[in-house]
């Protein structure tokens, strides 16, 4: 048993975790990141990738179900950790590590996952975000409904997924529109976020968006700064650059490590990181070619959505903007919240990798469930 | 059907290459495996260094770590999955990538002496479209076979002119043998005098190993796209394919562009290893520097920029060759 | 002998899976059924020492079925990867077709006188392969390449529905122009 033995070690020594923020708990997730990166572990992408599914904060009724649905489709050895208090990390990360090593346990699991004589996991097509596998019926709610795939009309639904219909694409032909959420647990996602999409190849037809709250409100959220500094390293990760990605993440930690000098309100002199970092995007051709004319918003849109008034122009400059403003102190006061029914409008007609990059480099300073002023949100 | 499968060349063609037993297929397996061990331990050390400050050194050894939680992982499958054409696109990758090496000589032996071995390679880069788009599609799901989409829409912007900078140093050797092109090269390495071709085949190694720049096919925005939905052995076996794909591009390159197993000092089989070894650091060192490139935004680049470049350096290359001859 | 029976395997497979392409109920599967007869076919090729032709073989059908597997999922309809559906239709009339077709072939290969052997190919079969088509026909090969570009060009050009019109405005001076997906260059 030796060999199993060192394996089993050397796996957990390696995992992989599915960090899930609910909405207010953003700074509970950021030091959560940091401590599973300062442990050596990585972060997982999709459940699939993932070994621990750990949860920061408590999930509202509908997100609960959502995480459990995420939480059915980790392949297992699993582990799964609700965290509540910043200062039970470490705590709670151990305990993972020794619940990945529990042989025993993970012998007994796959048959106390329910469905698991049909297939192994029984996710359906896109529903890895966190979502069932009735893609296109929204009526269904959040609930599981693996169990009701019978009680479907095999022939239009196969699998329980009802096919895909046609509809006009932006060139005229007719094309598959295929209904897709996207969220509420997805890496560099807004948290709590849904989209409910159509999907045309990979091209947002129509939108949707609504919003998982938490149990309860008095959340665990970051400051101004950090939050702008995860945005940051959001856009980059979306972009494609790991590295760049990676080094914002380190200025982002670097105030809570003491591996740089505080930058305060107080003390606007940016930290020798942050100067680096701000050098390194603003050198990079590549990054303001792919990000040039993403999402552009004019004025008057960003007025509508209720967003701060530098939030105009590309996905470039507000990336740029971000990167300038870090250590400008906070507007007194606070902004109002952007009603989650704007935020499909400007991703509506991009394709999937560019929505993204937009939602990600746009200031939402906290969601708000609430109806927008002017409901025109989906078009298409 | 009595004659020997594989033709050599005339004896014209340079310091000869021995075609060895084929049992010694065994060997490019295993150096296959190294390449893409050290390939994918020089990764880690890379991301460890910029992920944290100190102890970057001990990241080396990160690639077993992540095998072995692979191996302890559970498969997994989804609703409605095509299994079979799942998992063979996994599989294929690495099996591409064995029989690109497979006409690469190191120093003077080699295991298959085609006498169209560029245009084997080449084939064996085009498998990889097909394979990738199965990873993507097998798994009826969302993200990935967006994923497998956009790979095939940087296949479309990569592909041609891969295939014209592959034809250069052809051309400049006359001839579409490995061992012949390596020997073609007395003197003036091939990447020296045809730099557009050597650039362009860099990207399109990176292009088919969806490396780097174009790993938009395994992004984070699409929650890991190809491989969203692998777990357990099939991703350790779809990445470990993508590790080999790069590895065997960086070995073809040693022939094509770099003057083969030739060098002062070590045996040629050692140059051959340590040229390829450097293009394999280049390749993986490159991916931290750039971010990717959107695929609806490279279609242009590759048919407007690389392929007219490519082009117009086949025909410098072709020039210069019916002037010298 | 191992030649021989690999050849024979090969064409059996090249068969199988070209009756599979019609037996198989998903589009995917039709089309790399379809592409590993091919392949197979291409290395019987190589098996016939012709190397060029063999590799070419496996190449251009592997592009070519990884890129109809993109337009058969794109212009059918419904989630292919989920609805089974089936591969034949006019059933009768092809299967007679087909049946006939073999037949006629078939006949051909027993019934023609085929020659001996005469000498042996040259040690460059590519080279001569090369000459063989390209050497007298040279200048036909460079008039017919560029008129098929260009008929390639002018085919889509015609059928796009959107004109320079369309994208640089009525009087062709708006830049950028207006396009729903903007390209890499920025022209």
């Amino acid at each position: 048993m030796g060999l199993r033995e060192v394996l089993a070690r050397s796996a957990a020594r390696h995992a992989h975790v599915l960090v899930v923020e609910v909405p207010g708990w953003d700074g509970l997730r950021m030091a959560t990141e940091r401590a599973v990166l300062e442990r050596g572990w990585r972060l997982a992408w999709s459940p699939a990738d993932a070994d621990v599914l750990l949860v920061c904060g408590p999930p509202g009724p509908r997100l609960a179900a959502a995480v459990d649905l995420v939480w059915e489709q980790l392949p297992g050895p699993r582990v799964r950790v609700d965290v509540l208090d910043r200062r039970d990390l470490p705590d709670a990360l151990a305990g993972a590590c020794a619940g990945l090593l529990d042989d025993d346990h993970h012998r007994r699991d796959p048959r106390a996952r329910h469905g698991a004589q049909d297939h192994g996991g029984h996710d359906g097509p896109e529903d890895h975000d966190g979502h069932d596998g009735h893609a296109g019926s929204e009526h269904h709610g959040d609930h599981d409904s693996s169990d009701d795939h019978g009680g479907h009309d095999m022939e239009m639904s196969p699998g329980g997924i009802p096919l895909a219909e046609g509809g006009d694409d932006r060139d005229g032909l007719e094309m598959d529109v295929l209904a897709v959420r996207l969220g509420p647990v997805l890496p560099h996602w807004p948290a709590g976020l849904v989209l409910h999409c159509s999907l045309q190849g990979d091209v947002l037809t129509g939108a949707r968006a609504e919003l998982l709250g938490a149990e309860h409100e008095d959340g665990d959220a970051a400051d101004p700064r950090t939050r702008a500094l995860d945005r940051v390293v959001s856009v980059l990760a979306l972009a494609g650059w790991d590295d760049a990605a990676e080094r914002a993440r380190r200025v982002r930690d670097a105030p809570a490590t003491g591996d740089a000098r505080p930058t305060t309100a107080d003390h606007p002199t940016a930290s020798p990181g942050l100067a680096r970092l701000r050098r390194r995007v603003r050198r990079s051709r590549m990054l303001r070619w792919s990000l040039r004319g993403l999402g552009p918003l004019t004025a008057d849109d960003v007025r509508r959505l209720g967003l701060p008034e530098d939030a105009g122009g590309d996905a470039y400059d507000r990336l740029l903007h971000l990167l300038d403003d870090v250590d400008e102190p906070a507007p007194p006061g606070g902004r109002q919240a952007v009603p989650v029914d704007a935020l499909a409008d400007p991703v509506v007609g991009l394709d999937l990798a560019a929505a993204r990059l937009v939602l990600a480099g746009l200031d939402l300073g906290g969601l708000s469930a609430a109806p927008a002023p002017r409901p025109e949100a989906t078009r298409g | 059907m009595g004659e020997p499968l594989l033709t050599s060349l005339p004896a014209a063609a340079g310091p000869a290459v021995v075609t060895v037993a084929p049992a010694w297929a065994v060997a490019v397996v295993a150096v296959l495996g190294a390449l893409a061990l050290a390939a994918a331990a020089l990764d880690g050390v890379l991301s460890a260094r910029s992920a944290s400050a100190g102890g970057a050194l001990g990241a080396a050894g990160r690639p077993l770590g992540e095998a072995s939680r692979l191996l302890r992982q559970r498969r997994r499958t989804t609703v409605q999955a095509d299994t079979l054409l799942w998992r063979t696109g996994g599989a294929g990758l690495l099996v591409a990538a064995a029989l690109m090496l497979a006409v690469v000589p190191l120093g003077r032996w080699t295991v298959a002496d085609l006498a169209v071995g560029v245009v084997w390679f080449n084939a064996m880069d085009v498998m990889v479209w097909a394979l990738v788009w199965l990873v993507g599609w097998g798994a009826n799901s969302a993200h990935a076979l967006v994923g497998g989409y956009r790979f095939l829409a940087h296949g479309l912007g990569y592909e041609l002119p891969l295939m014209f900078a592959l034809v250069a140093p052809a051309i400049a050797a006359g001839s579409l043998n490995v061992g012949a092109v390596a020997a073609a090269q007395d003197g003036l390495w091939f990447a020296a005098w045809m730099p557009v071709a050597f650039l362009v085949y860099l990207l399109g190694v990176a292009g088919f190993s969806v490396w780097g720049p174009f790993a938009p096919a395994l992004g984070t925005d699409v929650a890991g796209g190809v491989r969203a939905e692998l777990s357990g052995v099939d991703r350790l076996v779809l990445e470990t394919g993508r590790y080999a794909l790069l590895a065997a591009g960086a070995a073809f390159a040693v022939p094509m562009f770099l003057g083969g197993g030739a060098g002062p000092l070590l045996p040629d089989w050692a140059w051959t290893l340590v040229k390829t070894l450097a293009v394999l650091a280049l390749l993986v060192w490159a991916r931290r520097r750039l971010p990717a490139l959107r695929p609806d935004l490279f279609m242009e680049i590759g048919w407007l920029v690389l392929l007219p470049a490519a082009l117009v350096q086949d025909l410098l290359v072709a020039v210069v060759t019916v002037w010298r001859s | 002998m191992l030649v021989d029976i690999a050849f024979v395997a090969l064409g059996v497979v090249a068969v199988l899976s070209g009756a599979a392409v019609f037996v198989v109920d998903s589009m995917a599967r039709a089309t790399y059924a379809l592409a590993v007869s091919f392949v197979a076919v291409g290395v019987q090729v190589l098996f016939l020492q012709q190397s060029y032709v063999g590799v070419v073989v496996i190449l251009m059908m592997v592009m070519e079925m990884a890129v109809m597997a993109v337009y058969m999922v794109m212009f059918m309809g419904m989630n292919p990867a989920l609805m089974p559906m089936s591969m034949v239709h006019s059933n009768r009339t092809a299967v007679a077709t087909a049946v006939l077709t073999f037949l006629l072939l078939a006949a051909g290969i027993l019934v023609v006188d085929w020659p001996a052997r005469r000498g042996s190919p040259p040690p460059e079969v590519t080279e001569a392969l090369g000459e063989a088509l390209m050497g007298p026909q040279m200048l036909v090969m460079a008039v017919i390449s560029p008129v098929m570009v260009a008929t390639i060009v002018a085919g889509v050009v015609l059928a796009a529905p959107r004109t320079r019109y369309d994208r640089f405005g009525d009087d062709l001076r708006q830049r950028p122009p207006d396009d729903p997906q903007p390209g890499g260059v920025g022209r």
